[in-house]
C-alpha cells in the first residue's frame, strides 16, 4: 500500500480532539513498517521511535503531526430528537449547513446538519449566517430512538470520502493534519535508504485543535534535542495577504520566526537546497498555531522547527492538497535528519 | 455537608487571598491526613498515604473579587477586578474586604449603564480623608461583593461563593471517606482558579497524580430563557465531558459513568463551551495527567450569587468516592 | 553610557542577537559564567555555590519590532509587528532594518489627498509600508531580505529635568539595572537572566525558570506610566519620579503578599521611595516564572516609563537609580536572611 493510499484511509477515519483512538490504531499500523518501538502515552499521543546508527547518546529529533480533526460534541437532545452541538476546534458554521456528519453514539449514526429552505426564509434571514448554537443535526429517527442511542457528550465528526482531483491533488476532510502524517511516513521511507545518526521520534499528536495539548505533554515527556512540527499552512486564494498565500505544488513551506530555532531553520533550508527540494518561506512573528508553539517552551526549551504543505479551504470538509508537496516535504525532512550530527546539536544553545 | 458549605461560603477568599479560608478547609481534613501544607501559590494540600494509585481531588477554594488599587484625595477607593466580575452589576452593592472593612460601590455620574467599566466605579468605605482610607484599606487589599447566604426551598442554597465552597465540601468529605478506606489520596483546595487555574498547575506538578478528579460547579440551564445548557438542578451530579480547558479522556469518563451505574446514581453530562476549570491545567502537567471532572449544577454561575441543590452535592461525594476507590 | 548602549541596540523578540552581544560584553568579568539556553536567553551565574536562597533576577532584552514580509512591485516593503505595536504610532517614523541597520521610513498619504473621513480614522497596518528608497521590488530585495526585522530609529538622549528618552526602555532599563546589580558581589547564589521573547508571551522566562528552579525570583521591568494631562489618578498606572513600582495585580500575576511586604519593608528601611503599579493590564516575566514547576515566590520591581512600546519613551533617571538601589538592597536583605518564605 502506498502512503497516498494510507492518507486516503486516514482522512476517512474519525477522530476529534480527545477521541483519536481509531486514527491512532491506523497510524500505529502505518508506523509499524519502520519500527517495532511504538507506544501510546497518557494523553493518547502515538510515539514511534526509529533508532539512528552509531553509539549512544545520539541526537534525538521529534517529528509531530497531529491526528485529531476539528469535531463537534452533542450538548442537548432537543424536542423531536434533533441534536444541538458545540465545537472542539474552530469551525466556520457557514460551512456546516447541509453537511453530512457521523454521530458517534452507541453506534455510528449518519446525520445531516439541517437548514431552512429558501422558500421559508425571509430576506433578512438570508443575509445572516446562523451561529453554531442555532444549527441542529437531524438523525431522521424518532426522538425515543435518538435518546436510546445518543447521550449528551457524544462526538460528531464530518463525513466525507476522500477524492482525487486533477494533477495528483487530493481533497476531503482532515487533511489538516493527516496530510502531515503522510509527510512523516514519506520521510521514514526515504530515511530507510539514508544513514542517520539521530534517533527519530515520530509522534502523531492529539488535541492540537483545542490548544496544542498533546504536544505540550509529549514535548515535556520526550524532551528531544530538536522538535519539528509538521502542519499544514494556507494555499493561495484571491484576497489573502501575500505572505499568507503559498503555492500548491511548489513544495513545502519552511517556517521562520521567533518560534523557530534559527539553526533548525537554516538546516532545513540548506537540506532543501542541497537536495533540490522546492520550498517556500513562511514568515511568522510570534508563537505559531502549531505543535511548535508548545515544543519550544517545554521544560528548559527545545529547538523547534515547522514545515508543512499548503492546503486550500482549511477546516472545511473539502480541504485540498497536492500530494507532490507531501512527498517532497517528507524527502526534505529525511535529508535534514540525515544531516544532523551530535556536534550540531551541542551548538544549539550557542548564540 | 450543608453546615460546612455555609460556614466556608462565609469566608472572603478572592484569588490570591485564600489564606484564611485554607486554614478552615485544611482543618477539616487535618486529622485524617499524613501531611498538610499550603504551597507558594496558596494551594491547600493534604495527603494520605495508603493503597492503590494516587488519586488527587481538586476543588478550587477561591472566588472572583475586587482589589483596591487607588485612593483619591477624598478617601474614595478605586477598584480593579480579580477574575471575571461584571462591573455593571456592582453598582450599589456592598464590598467586603479580607480585613473586614466594608463599603458601598458607586459609579461616576454621566456613565451609561451598558458602558460601566471598573474605571468608573469607586468604593465608599466611610473614610473622611485619603489618609484614613489608606490606613483602613491598604492598596492591594482584596475583597468580594457581599451577598448573603440563604437556604431556599427544601434542598437548595443560594448565595455568594457556593461556587466552589460546595466543591470544597465534596472534596473534603470524599477525602475523609477515601482515607478511612485506606486509599492513597490527596486533596487540593486550589488557589487562583478564577484568574486562570494558576494554583492547580503547580499543585499537579508537585503531586503528579495517577488520576485527578476536578470538582467544581457547572452552569445549569433550567431557568426561563436560560442559555442552552442541558444541566438541571436536582437531577444529580455531572460527569464532565469537556469544557474550555480539557476534553476528559474516554477511559476516565467511562469509569465515572460506570461508577455511577454501580451506585444506581442518576447523573448528567457536562459539555460546557468555553467553561473554565482546573481540569486543563492539571491534565497538561508534566507528561500528562489522567483527569476527570465531577460537577454540580449551579444557577447563575458567574453571577454574584448562585443557587445549588444539596442532593446534587451529596451525589457528587458518592460518585467521587466510588470512582476513586475503584480506579 | 550604559543606558545609551543598551537602548540603541537592536533586538526584537526572537531576534535578540545584537542586544545579547552588547549585554554579554557588559557583564563579562563581573560574573562567574555566562551562557545562553536554546531559546537564546543569556544566563549569568554569580556565586551559585554559596549558601542561601537561589535568587533569579530577570530582565527581558527583547523589544517590540517589525518584520519585513513582502516587497511590492514598486519597492515598498510590507511588514508585520513582532509584539504589541500600536499602528497609530508608526506613521511618519524612521526605522532601522536588518543586520546592516539600513534606514527606512514609514510614510503616509499626504493630508492633501485624504478625504475628510479618512483623516479621522487611524491608519490600519495593512495600509502602511516601509520605504527604503528602492526603485522596485528587485532593488528592494537586493538590500533587505524577507524575514529581516526592524526597530525604531531613536537616539538615547537626556531631556528635560533628570529624564531621558529612548526607544525600548521597556525593558532595556531593566537590563541596565540588572547589569549594574551584577557588577557588585552578594553573599548568595545569584542568577542574572536576560530573557528573550517576553513581548510575544514571556516565552524565554518560561524555559529559563524551569531550568534554574530558583527559590526566589524578581522581574525588573519598564512599566506603563501615564501621569499626563487629563489622566485621572486611577488611570495613570504609575507616576514618573515617585520611585520603583511594585505590582499588586497584573494580567498574569497576583502579588505574593509575603514577598511584597518584604520588599516594602526593604524600601522603607533603606529610605528608597516606592509606589504601586495601579493598573491591571499588562504583565511581565514574573507572570511566567511564579507558575514554574511547583511554584516560585518573588515579585516584580518596575521602572515607570511613559509611552511604552512607542518610538520615544521617557524615563526618570532618578527612578532608574532608585531601582538599582532597591534591587541591591533587596539582595542585601535576602543574604541577611530577611525573608522567611
Amino acid at each position: 500500500m502506498t502512503h497516498r493510499e494510507t492518507l486516503r484511509e486516514l482522512m476517512e477515519l474519525h477522530g476529534g480532539p480527545g477521541f483519536e483512538e481509531a486514527v491512532a490504531a491506523r497510524v500505529k499500523d502505518a508506523f509499524a513498517r519502520y519500527t517495532d518501538d511504538i507506544r501510546t502515552d497518557a494523553m493518547g499521543n502515538v510515539i514511534a521511535r526509529v533508532p539512528g546508527d552509531g553509539p549512544a547518546p545520539r541526537p534525538r529529533i521529534l517529528l509531530s503531526a497531529h491526528m485529531d480533526e476539528i469535531a463537534l460534541v452533542v450538548t442537548e437532545i432537543a424536542d423531536g430528537g434533533f441534536l444541538r452541538v458545540w465545537q472542539a476546534g474552530g469551525f466556520d458554521p457557514r460551512t456546516l449547513v447541509g453537511q453530512e456528519v457521523v454521530v458517534h453514539g452507541r453506534q455510528p449514526l449518519l446525520g445531516v446538519v439541517g437548514s431552512k429552505p429558501p422558500h421559508l426564509t425571509t430576506p433578512e434571514e438570508r443575509k445572516q449566517a446562523a451561529p453554531l448554537e442555532d444549527l441542529f443535526i437531524d438523525l431522521a429517527m424518532p426522538e425515543e430512538r435518538v435518546r436510546a442511542l445518543v447521550t449528551v457528550g457524544d462526538r460528531v465528526t464530518l463525513r466525507r470520502e476522500a477524492m482525487d482531483l486533477l494533477n495528483g491533488r487530493i481533497a476531503g476532510k482532515a487533511l489538516d493534519d493527516r496530510a502531515s502524517i503522510a509527510v512523516i511516513l514519506e520521510c521514514l521511507e526515504v530515511l530507510r535508504g539514508l544513514r542517520h545518526t539521530a534517533d527519530v521520534l515520530a509522534v502523531a499528536s492529539v488535541q492540537e485543535e483545542v490548544g496544542v495539548r498533546g504536544a505540550t505533554t509529549a514535548g515535556y515527556a520526550l524532551e528531544p534535542d530538536i522538535a519539528i512540527a509538521v502542519d499544514v499552512t494556507f494555499a493561495d486564494m484571491p484576497g489573502q495577504a501575500p505572505d499568507e498565500s503559498f503555492k500548491m505544488g511548489k513544495g513545502p513551506a519552511i517556517a521562520f520566526g521567533p518560534n523557530i530555532h534559527p539553526k533548525v531553520f537554516r538546516g532545513l533550508r540548506d537540506a532543501a537546497e542541497r537536495h533540490r527540494v522546492p520550498y517556500q518561506l513562511e514568515l511568522t512573528q510570534g508563537p505559531t498555531g502549531t505543535d511548535a508553539r508548545a515544543f519550544q517552551i517545554a521544560r528548559a526549551g527545545i529547538a523547534s522547527g515547522l514545515v508543512g504543505v499548503a492546503i486550500r479551504y482549511m477546516h472545511c470538509s473539502v480541504e485540498t492538497a497536492a500530494y507532490d508537496d507531501i512527498a517532497e516535504c517528507g524527502r526534505l525532512l529525511a535529508h535534514y535528519i540525515a544531516g544532523v550530527t551530535a556536534e550540531e546539536v551541542a551548538r544549539l544553545t550557542c548564540y | 455537608m450543608k453546615e460546612r458549605i455555609l460556614e466556608w461560603a462565609g469566608y472572603v477568599a478572592p484569588s490570591g487571598s485564600e489564606g484564611g479560608l485554607q486554614e478552615a478547609l485544611l482543618g477539616a481534613v487535618r486529622e485524617a491526613a499524613d501531611e498538610v501544607r499550603v504551597d507558594v501559590l496558596g494551594n491547600g494540600i493534604a495527603t494520605k498515604r495508603g493503597e492503590g494509585p494516587h488519586v488527587v481531588l481538586v476543588a478550587h477554594a477561591d472566588e472572583p473579587g475586587v482589589m483596591a488599587i487607588h485612593v483619591d484625595e477624598r478617601g474614595f477607593l478605586r477598584l480593579i477586578s480579580i477574575g471575571d466580575v461584571p462591573a455593571h452589576e456592582l453598582v450599589g452593592r456592598q464590598v467586603r474586604f479580607t480585613n473586614g472593612v466594608t463599603g458601598i460601590i458607586g459609579v461616576e455620574g454621566k456613565v451609561k449603564r451598558e458602558d460601566i467599566g471598573f474605571e468608573h466605579l469607586y468604593a465608599d468605605i466611610g473614610a473622611e480623608s485619603e489618609e484614613e482610607a489608606r490606613s483602613r484599606v491598604p492598596l492591594g487589599t482584596a475583597g468580594v461583593v457581599w451577598e448573603p447566604l440563604s437556604e431556599i426551598g427544601t434542598h437548595r442554597l443560594a448565595g455568594r461563593a457556593l461556587d466552589n465552597r460546595a466543591g470544597c465540601a465534596v472534596a473534603a468529605e470524599a477525602f475523609l471517606q477515601l482515607a478511612a478506606l485506606g486509599r492513597r489520596v490527596s486533596v487540593v483546595f486550589s488557589a487562583q482558579q478564577a484568574v486562570g487555574a494558576r494554583g492547580a498547575g503547580t499543585a499537579a506538578f508537585q503531586l503528579n497524580p495517577d488520576l485527578a478528579i476536578v470538582i467544581d460547579a457547572a452552569p445549569a440551564g433550567d431557568m426561563p430563557e436560560a442559555p442552552r445548557m442541558a444541566l438541571s438542578l436536582g437531577k444529580g451530579p455531572c460527569v464532565k465531558i469537556m469544557d474550555g480547558t480539557a476534553v476528559v479522556p474516554l477511559d476516565v469518563k467511562d469509569h465515572l459513568v460506570e461508577s455511577a451505574r454501580r451506585l444506581g446514581l442518576a447523573i448528567q453530562y457536562e459539555v460546557w463551551p468555553r467553561g473554565l476549570s482546573d481540569a486543563g491545567a492539571v491534565q497538561l502537567s508534566q507528561g500528562g495527567v489522567k483527569v476527570g471532572g465531577v460537577s454540580y449544577p449551579a444557577r447563575r454561575l458567574g453571577g454574584l450569587a448562585q443557587v445549588i441543590d444539596l442532593r446534587d452535592v451529596a451525589g457528587a461525594v458518592r460518585l467521587v468516592v466510588e470512582a476513586a476507590r475503584s480506579w | 553610557m550604559l543606558l545609551k548602549r543598551l537602548t540603541e541596540a537592536m533586538g526584537p523578540s526572537g531576534f535578540e542577537d545584537e542586544i545579547r552581544g552588547v549585554l554579554r560584553a557588559e557583564v563579562e568579568g563581573h560574573v562567574d559564567r555566562v551562557y545562553t539556553d536554546v531559546l537564546g536567553t543569556l544566563i549569568c551565574e554569580k556565586g551559585i555555590d554559596r549558601p542561601g536562597p537561589r535568587v533569579m533576577l530577570d530582565a527581558h532584552m527583547d523589544e517590540v519590532g517589525l518584520m519585513i514580509v513582502h516587497a511590492e512591485d514598486n519597492g515598498l516593503l510590507r511588514f508585520r509587528p513582532l509584539g504589541g505595536v500600536d499602528p497609530r504610532v508608526l506613521v511618519s517614523k524612521p526605522v532601522r532594518i536588518g543586520p546592516e541597520k539600513r534606514f527606512g521610513v514609514i510614510g503616509a498619504k499626504p493630508i492633501h489627498l485624504q478625504k475628510p473621513e479618512e483623516r479621522r480614522k487611524p491608519l490600519p497596518l495593512e495600509s502602511l509600508y516601509i520605504d527604503i528608497g528602492a526603485r522596485d521590488k528587485d532593488d528592494a530585495l537586493a538590500a533587505v531580505r524577507l524575514g529581516d526585522v526592524a526597530v525604531f530609529a531613536t537616539r538615547y538622549e537626556e531631556i528635560g529635568e533628570g529624564c531621558a528618552k529612548a526607544k525600548s526602555f521597556d525593558d532595556r532599563a531593566g537590563c541596565a539595572v540588572l547589569t549594574e546589580v551584577l557588577r557588585r558581589d552578594y553573599e548568595l547564589p545569584l542568577y542574572g537572566v536576560f530573557t528573550v521573547q517576553e513581548e510575544i508571551g514571556l516565552r524565554g522566562a518560561i524555559a529559563a525558570a524551569y531550568r534554574l528552579q530558583p527559590d526566589i525570583a524578581i522581574a525588573i521591568e519598564g512599566t506603563v506610566c501615564f501621569d499626563v494631562v487629563d489622566a485621572p489618578g486611577h488611570g495613570q498606572g504609575t507616576v514618573l519620579g515617585r520611585g520603583p513600582a511594585f505590582t499588586l495585580q497584573d494580567g498574569r500575576t497576583l502579588a505574593d503578599r509575603r514577598f511584597l511586604e518584604f520588599m516594602i519593608h526593604v524600601a522603607e528601611k533603606h529610605g528608597i521611595p516606592y509606589q504601586f503599579r495601579r493598573v491591571k493590564g499588562g504583565s511581565n516575566d514574573f507572570g511566567a516564572i511564579h507558575r514554574s514547576r511547583a511554584g516560585v515566590t518573588g515579585g516584580s520591581i518596575s521602572i515607570p516609563v511613559r509611552y511604552i512600546h512607542a518610538p520615544a519613551q521617557v524615563m526618570s533617571l532618578e527612578d532608574y537609580r532608585n531601582t538599582v538601589r532597591l534591587v541591591q538592597a533587596v539582595l542585601t536583605e535576602l543574604q541577611e536572611g530577611g525573608f522567611r518564605g
